[in-house]
């Protein structure tokens, strides 16, 4: 681990050729939308860049967003750059145990205090003083701070981290908040999905590493250029809604035609990620080429939004609601217009004629 | 004295009607009416926005006419309009609204916003708030015949005086003429010289005319305070003279209210069409003119601007008469800004310059600012008009601005520089 020498020197250790690295570098600059000229320019600073500690702390989480990235990818270029970085310590893929692992944690944070990169997942319990979750005797949220203290910049990677996620949804039992709610004087980026797509985490490091600050981020915290857009501006299936062609149950003709998920309960029209286009397990698909709609998952408290099978928003069977609607403000309207002209004509019938007494009490 | 709440809100429940009921329908509260009131621009204050003042009406007709007014007043969860509410909004109905009808024009829904003044102002008199001036103009016109208190032997006075100064019958009940004439009482107390103006007009032009000694008085102070059975009393007058008289036409004096009063609200009032046709007399002059009788033996040579009456032009509809007459006699005409239709009023119509309390006086000061700033503008020190209140009104503003501004009447203009 204490080896902290160039990327490319490790990449040549690892037998990636300089073409696989330049191939790498290019698809990173297309995925975060730069121009093209700088795939050369990433090229040139990942070569030379050191690899930075990074410390990778987990809390109350389910592993898949390591899953995620090491699993699913391995072994391709983009779990190869993150094993390019210093990961100085994760619970689950470091070998080193108790005191030894702890030590490393401790160690890592004196040496590189005010440069190490801190990668967070999972939320932080807070209630009754966050004994919900502990590592080593010690609570989340006081690791939490502590880490943060020394850190250049913190990613929280996946929506329990980004948002609060899962353990977060109601009724909250252990008080699970998200890194942003804890830590208020850093720089902070959300990588949210529920896991995160690997690309995007490989993407923004690759950034950090290139350019040495943070990409631009949305009002939620994340980077722009992989959560500019909604999955449904990007989905294949938008124009059977443009066509207004649904899918009504997931077996029905329109499912087997690919018809648009909306009315199943997708909820692509109202989350922002980077399926559609980066696509899952190298490239293969994403769920709603699966034949199921788009939970939300990137977006801050999707478990509690609605069933996932519940549509965003349904049109009343649009004929028989509107007949009965006309036909009830109909039978209001004349209702109220003759008791209208009920009550003007009693007036008119009333009427006395004013006279001159009439304009002085 | 009978006046009461309560006839005052049972006469709102009668007026209101199917357009007063769109209209709040349709109000959108853009304010675009604020930004044409007169009585808005020139105080800032938002309880002068065309819309508000007729809140009460609103309110009536909310509780009344509609389904959740209904509920709400059945529930006890709206007031009901209060004696109290009707004369705080007395100002607002009457003091600063001349139904100059600029806020009506602008509505981009079309919302009639005078029409609906007129209406309420029904309710509000019945139920005793009207101003007192007004009041007693109503009176006065009622028991008298006259807002000013003008009797007939006055009349006679101002008739023997202009034969001589014009040398000219002027002819009393003369029955089967072409045209009854109508005065309005400003125009035998402050400006005699119109009747004697119009002697020599048609004269030379070959008009027979007549005066009538049982209806002289062509304004209607019963429609200006809001009681339509005496406004009723008033017309009818007019009407029954000139169908006794078997007249061709009725003459609107220059007064603008009274044109209202006549050619538009009279028929309704009467509930028939008339069997004589009613015209402003600057329609009667347009039409001479073009029918080449009315000829100039000079100019006036002054530089002049013009006012346009709000009753008359905007609101009466006569919009083409008054530029080509006063080009007739004058050299040197200059437009002021927001001329014609777009007119500013003089801030006293609508009954407004009868009500003398001082208060409303200084609010019409306030609003001839407007007006001040378009003659500013024009840049001339003559501005001819065309309505004899119009031309008081701002008569009494310039001396209280002391500004240099002369006012002309048109039709004398016309007169004095008449080929002889």
């Amino acid at each position: 681990m204490a080896d902290h020498g160039t990327l490319e020197q490790r990449l040549a250790q690892q037998g990636i050729s300089r073409r696989a690295f330049l191939k790498f570098c290019t698809a990173m600059a297309s995925l975060m939308a730069l121009p093209p000229g700088s795939a050369a320019a990433i090229a040139a600073a990942l070569a030379k860049a050191k690899r930075p500690s990074v410390i990778w702390l987990s809390f109350q989480e389910c592993t898949g967003c390591t899953e995620s990235l090491t699993r699913s990818h391995a072994p391709t270029l983009e779990s190869l750059i993150f094993d390019m970085i210093s990961l100085d310590y994760h619970h689950t893929l470091q070998a080193a145990s108790g005191f030894a692992a702890e030590k490393s944690r401790t160690d890592a944070m004196q040496e590189f205090y005010g440069k190490y990169l801190l990668i967070v997942d999972g939320s932080i319990p807070t209630k009754d003083g966050g004994i919900y979750s502990t590592i080593a005797g010690r609570t989340n949220l006081d690791l939490l701070q502590e880490a943060a203290k020394g850190a250049a910049a913190i990613i929280a990677i996946g929506t329990c981290a980004s948002f609060g996620g899962i353990p977060k949804a109601n009724p909250n039992p252990t008080g699970a908040v998200a890194v942003s709610d804890i830590v208020k004087d850093k720089p902070i980026i959300n990588i949210s999905g529920c896991p995160p797509i690997p690309a995007v985490i490989t993407g923004v490091l690759a950034q950090y590493l290139t350019f040495g600050g943070l990409p631009e981020l949305d009002h939620l915290g994340r980077p722009k250029a992989f959560y500019g857009e909604t999955i449904h501006d990007r989905c294949y299936r938008r124009p059977f809604y443009d066509q207004g062609k649904f899918a009504k149950t997931f077996d029905d003709a329109g499912a087997r035609n690919g018809w648009c998920l909306f009315e199943l309960g997708c909820k692509g029209p109202t989350t922002h990620n980077a399926c559609a286009t980066t696509k899952w397990n190298g490239g293969t698909s994403f769920p709603i080429e699966s034949g199921h709609g788009c939970l939300g998952c990137s977006e801050p408290d999707f478990w509690d939004a609605g069933g996932f099978y519940q549509a965003l928003s349904m049109p009343a069977t649009p004929l028989t609601f509107a007949t009965g609607a006309a036909v009830a403000g109909a039978a209001i309207g004349i209702g109220v217009s003759l008791a209208n002209r009920a009550k003007k004509s009693a007036a008119k019938k009333a009427h006395q004629a004013a006279t001159l007494d009439d304009l002085e009490k | 004295m009978s006046a009461s709440l309560q006839k005052g809100i049972d006469v709102l429940k009668e007026v209101i009607d199917a357009p007063v009921a769109s209209f709040f329908a349709s109000c959108v509260h853009c304010g675009l009416c604020a930004e044409a009131c007169l009585f808005y621009t020139e105080t800032d204050d938002p309880k002068y926005t065309p819309i508000h003042k007729l809140e009460p009406l609103r309110r009536v007709y909310s509780r009344e006419y509609t389904l959740l007014g209904r509920l709400g007043k059945m529930l006890g969860l709206s007031k009901p309009v209060s004696d109290d509410e009707l004369e705080a909004w007395s100002e607002l109905v009457y003091d600063s609204c001349t139904m100059c009808g600029r806020c009506s024009l602008v509505c981009p829904v079309g919302n009639d916003i005078v029409y609906m003044v007129r209406k309420l102002r029904e309710g509000m008199a019945v139920s005793g708030h009207a101003p007192q001036g007004i009041q007693e103009a109503v009176k006065r016109t009622i028991e008298i015949g006259s807002p000013m208190g003008v009797k007939w032997p006055a009349i006679q006075h101002v008739i023997k005086d202009q034969e001589a100064e014009t040398e000219l019958k002027i002819p009393i009940d003369q029955p089967g003429v072409d045209v009854l004439v109508l005065m309005s009482s400003m125009e035998v107390i402050n400006y005699p010289e119109y009747l004697g103006a119009l002697a020599k007009i048609f004269h030379k032009s070959g008009v027979t005319w007549t005066l009538s000694s049982e209806a002289s008085e062509a304004t209607n102070a019963g429609i200006q305070i809001g009681v339509s059975d005496l406004a009723r009393e008033i017309v009818a007058r007019i009407v029954n003279a000139a169908e006794k008289l078997g007249v061709k036409r009725v003459l609107s004096p220059e007064c603008g209210h009274a044109y209202m009063a006549i050619r538009w609200e009279g028929p309704n009032l009467m509930g028939r069409p008339f069997p004589f046709e009613v015209v402003h007399v600057l329609e009667l002059l347009d039409e001479l003119r073009r029918a080449g009788k009315l000829k100039m033996k000079d100019q006036f040579t002054t530089p002049v601007t013009l006012h346009d009456p709000c009753q008359i032009v905007r609101r009466g509809g006569v919009l083409d008469a008054p530029e080509p007459l006063l080009r007739q006699v004058v050299s040197d005409y200059r437009p002021m800004p927001d001329g014609n239709k777009w007119n500013w009023c003089c801030g006293g119509g609508g009954g407004a310059s009868s009500i003398q309390e001082p208060a409303a006086e200084a609010l019409r000061f306030k609003a001839f600012q407007v007006k001040k700033r378009q003659i500013e503008a024009s840049g001339v020190n003559t501005m001819v008009t065309f309505c004899s209140n119009c031309r008081i009104v701002m008569e009494e503003a310039v001396d209280h601005y002391e500004m240099k501004t002369q006012l002309l009447g048109l039709t004398e203009l016309l007169a004095a520089h008449l080929e002889d």
